[in-house]
């Protein structure tokens, strides 16, 4: 049969993200693919080098869009790594009560976006509204409602205003209730099912041959592989959560798995606003000027669940006021381009965008 | 007797019954604006919360659009890389006219926060014209939608006209591309 | 975990059982690193994996100018016995090669390639790592090195926006006084409630 060539993105409804799949197709069938990235590439990891340790916490939330969270508290407990910086008891709960906001608000981003390759947007309009309201609480909180720039090394930048738990608690509260409508809306919707129930398999072999973590790996070889479990940073150690497993891993299961993880953050949300002591925030790391600081010299990796999956930075210091180089895992970077490459190619066309949807790729920090 | 036929007494000129057209035509098209949706970069992740239930772009006509040979509004979302750029100018000269920019956050103003990068362009009207300009980083849904605001209001006064700059100066546009990108042309595996 | 101290016991046996060490740091509860030669490169990781340490977190290069090396860094992980562990080896830097790890790990492919294209080393055995991958028609040395300046690229080949005043500081110490004696004025406004006296 004739090859034909296609390709999906960098400007389609269905493609999330600025990043593009090339597609050797055979009638509807997918023969060879792969992504190609670097539309967005803005040389993060050399603009690190060149700036202060102070001065890089305003330019790293930039590296990954849906949730940039994850970026400053791997930034800041890679530095604190080194500096053998101990943080405050109530920045680490803060810091906590942060992250799992934006865990939600990007599975909501990631489950609403399930709304453009299968046609079902009424999903998509209810999760950005819910994630609207997230950004609007962390606003309250940072003063900034996308780039909060608010985990700093040595803490976080300022205390939490007045009556904010209320409003957490407010939100938790009806999206707690809501879940169970997103599950009816999206998973459960008798309408798409049959486009994401049994389709894009992936089978444990190919998670370990890919190095897939996050959802895509829990999904399929049914053990808690969480970085808050096995390897726990800030005060993941001290609240109880679970982590949604599953053996049979469809696009459905991932989804499902996204939803119970909404479920557990929530939970984790309402042990810290129980749990959080009072005290200070911040410590300065008192190394030199105020802003010209240094750190010494050292190696550190620094590990962060993010929602997709391991995310991390990779930090060397040679003892000077900036990094010598900070090389950034992104979660989504053997999915996107070795899982294009290696497991697309047998499935279909309409489910390269699934693919794309279900496995949490996020160009952003695949290209840097 | 007079003549039934009707005959105005000063006779329109071709140029005069153009310019009315235009005029009726802008009438409709600032109140049904199609937007392309080319995610460029960061700034489009507050295209959803403009566009959704919360602040309803729909309210002021406009909505999004997939192909470009159908939108109105090319979107620029942010910084815009050498790779993007090459489509981005591909996007916009598949559009059809009248065509109109809008740049969001202040990279494609002057670079912003990667204006040293090795990557990133620091100032998009160099490449192709754009109409108007939204500042942040990133905007507010209210500042991008006051931005549609100021391109409605401008095409009223007709000073969106930048289509037609990048027909009036299109050597001085293709220069800078390709002093910029080297050529123009994807060159890469998928289109050989 | 509750075991964590015998996982890096554990680690530490199985390196030092392999290959000689060069140096060797415990950055964390959690986390080891360890400096070897290039050629044990393929061996210790191999073992490793057979360990169970079967998912490769990370590839990359660090540049060190001043030694002349490139140093490679290969980040490991178990989820069983959650130790990171950093394999790190230094290379030459004059046509810097190594070669690829992918019958090792398969997930190494796209590590290899950018590292490739950021740092220009060469692996052998990766069968496109000369492909571009991210970067489009680069016409300079690899980004990622130190003598690079994106500053002076970016100032050659994109038009920056020229702006009609100039807002910076040119005279640091001037501009402080300057600032203190609006400062002063200020307060003095403010102290007399806006009346001139």
């Amino acid at each position: 049969m004739k090859e034909m060539k296609l390709f999906l993105g960098p400007q389609h409804p269905g493609m999330h993200g600025n990043a593009s799949v090339h597609m050797f197709v055979d009638g509807d069938i997918i023969k060879r693919s792969y992504l190609l990235p670097g539309m967005l590439h803005r040389g993060f990891e050399k603009q690190m080098e060149r700036k202060l340790w102070v001065n890089n916490i305003s330019l790293i939330p930039r590296v990954c869009v849906p949730e940039p969270d994850i970026n400053e508290m791997s930034f800041a407990t890679a530095a604190e790594k080194i500096l053998k910086l101990e943080v405050p008891e109530r920045a680490h709960w803060i810091r906590m009560i942060i992250l799992e906001l934006a865990r939600i608000s990007a599975h909501l981003m990631a489950y609403g976006g399930l709304g453009g390759p299968t046609g079902n947007y009424t999903l998509m309009y209810h999760a950005h509204v819910d994630r609207n309201l997230i950004l609007d609480i962390f606003e309250k909180i940072t003063g900034a409602r996308v780039y909060h720039q608010y985990i700093v090394i040595g803490g976080v930048r300022q205390d939490l205003p007045d009556g904010i738990e209320e409003d957490i608690n407010v939100f938790i509260d009806d999206l707690e209730r809501r879940l169970v409508e997103y599950r009816d809306l999206g998973i459960d919707n008798a309408s798409i099912v049959k486009r994401i129930k049994d389709t894009i398999m992936l089978p444990e072999e190919v998670v370990w041959e890919l190095g897939v973590t996050g959802i895509g790996m829990r999904s399929a070889v049914n053990k808690p592989y969480d970085v808050r479990k096995v390897v726990p940073y800030a005060r993941y150690d001290q609240v109880e959560f679970e982590v949604p497993v599953s053996d049979y891993s469809d696009a459905r299961a991932r989804l499902d798995i996204k939803i119970k993880e909404i479920q557990q953050s929530i939970i984790i949300i309402r042990q810290c606003l129980a749990k959080m002591p009072e005290g200070p925030v911040r410590v300065k790391p008192d190394r030199g000027q105020s802003m010209r600081w240094t750190v010494p010299k050292g190696y550190a990796y620094a590990p962060i669940e993010s929602s997709r999956g391991e995310f991390g930075y990779y930090m060397v210091s040679n003892g000077g006021t900036s990094p010598w180089r900070v090389g950034v895992r992104g979660a989504s970077y053997p999915q996107g381009l070795l899982g294009i490459e290696k497991y697309l190619p047998g499935t279909r066309i309409d489910d390269a965008a699934l693919w794309v949807d279900t496995m949490g790729i996020c160009s952003p920090e695949i290209d840097r | 007797m007079l003549s039934t036929k009707f005959t105005p007494k000063n006779k329109m000129t071709k140029a005069e019954i153009d310019r009315k057209w235009w005029e009726v035509g802008d009438y409709f098209r600032r109140n049904s604006l199609w937007l392309l949706m080319y995610c460029t970069g960061c700034c489009a992740v507050e295209l959803p919360p403009s566009m959704t239930s919360a602040y309803d772009m729909e309210r002021l006509g406009m909505g999004p659009m997939a192909t470009p040979r159908q939108a109105d509004i090319l979107l620029v979302s942010g910084y815009l890389s050498l790779k993007t750029l090459r489509r981005l100018i591909y996007t916009y000269e598949q559009m059809s006219e009248p065509k109109y920019v809008v740049a969001l956050g202040s990279c494609p103003i002057n670079g912003g926060i990667y204006h040293d990068s090795h990557a990133v362009i620091n100032q998009l009207d160099q490449y192709i014209p754009v109409d108007v300009y939204v500042a942040g980083c990133m905007p507010n849904p209210e500042s991008v939608l006051n931005g549609f605001v100021d391109l409605m209001e401008g095409i009223k006064q007709k000073t969106m006209n930048g289509w037609k700059r990048y027909h009036d100066h299109f050597e001085w546009y293709k220069e800078n591309q390709k002093n910029s990108l080297g050529e123009v042309i994807v060159h890469d595996e998928f289109h050989q | 975990m509750t075991n964590s101290i015998n996982n890096l016991e554990l680690v530490k046996e199985l390196v030092s059982k392999t290959t000689t060490i060069l140096k060797e740091e415990n950055i964390d509860v959690q986390q080891l690193a360890f400096e070897v030669n290039t050629c044990d490169i393929h061996h210790v990781l191999s073992v490793l994996k057979s360990a169970g340490w079967k998912q490769l977190s990370y590839l990359s290069a660090v540049d060190w100018p001043d030694e002349n090396k490139f140093e490679v860094v290969y980040i490991l992980f178990n989820w069983d016995k959650p130790v990171y562990v950093q394999i790190r080896t230094k290379i030459d830097r004059e046509n810097p090669s190594i070669d690829s790890i992918l019958p090792i790990f398969p997930g190494a492919k796209y590590y290899e390639r950018e590292a490739h294209e950021f740092f220009g080393i060469a692996f052998p055995g990766n069968p496109d790592y000369e492909k571009q991958l991210i970067l489009e028609g680069w016409d300079d040395i690899p980004p990622l090195r130190k003598d690079f300046d994106p500053s002076a690229y970016s100032d050659r080949k994109f038009p920056s926006r020229e702006y009609p005043q100039d807002y910076s500081v040119t005279d640091e110490k001037n501009h402080s006084l300057e600032k203190r004696a609006e400062r002063k004025a200020r307060a003095e406004r403010l102290r007399t409630g806006g009346k001139k006296q």
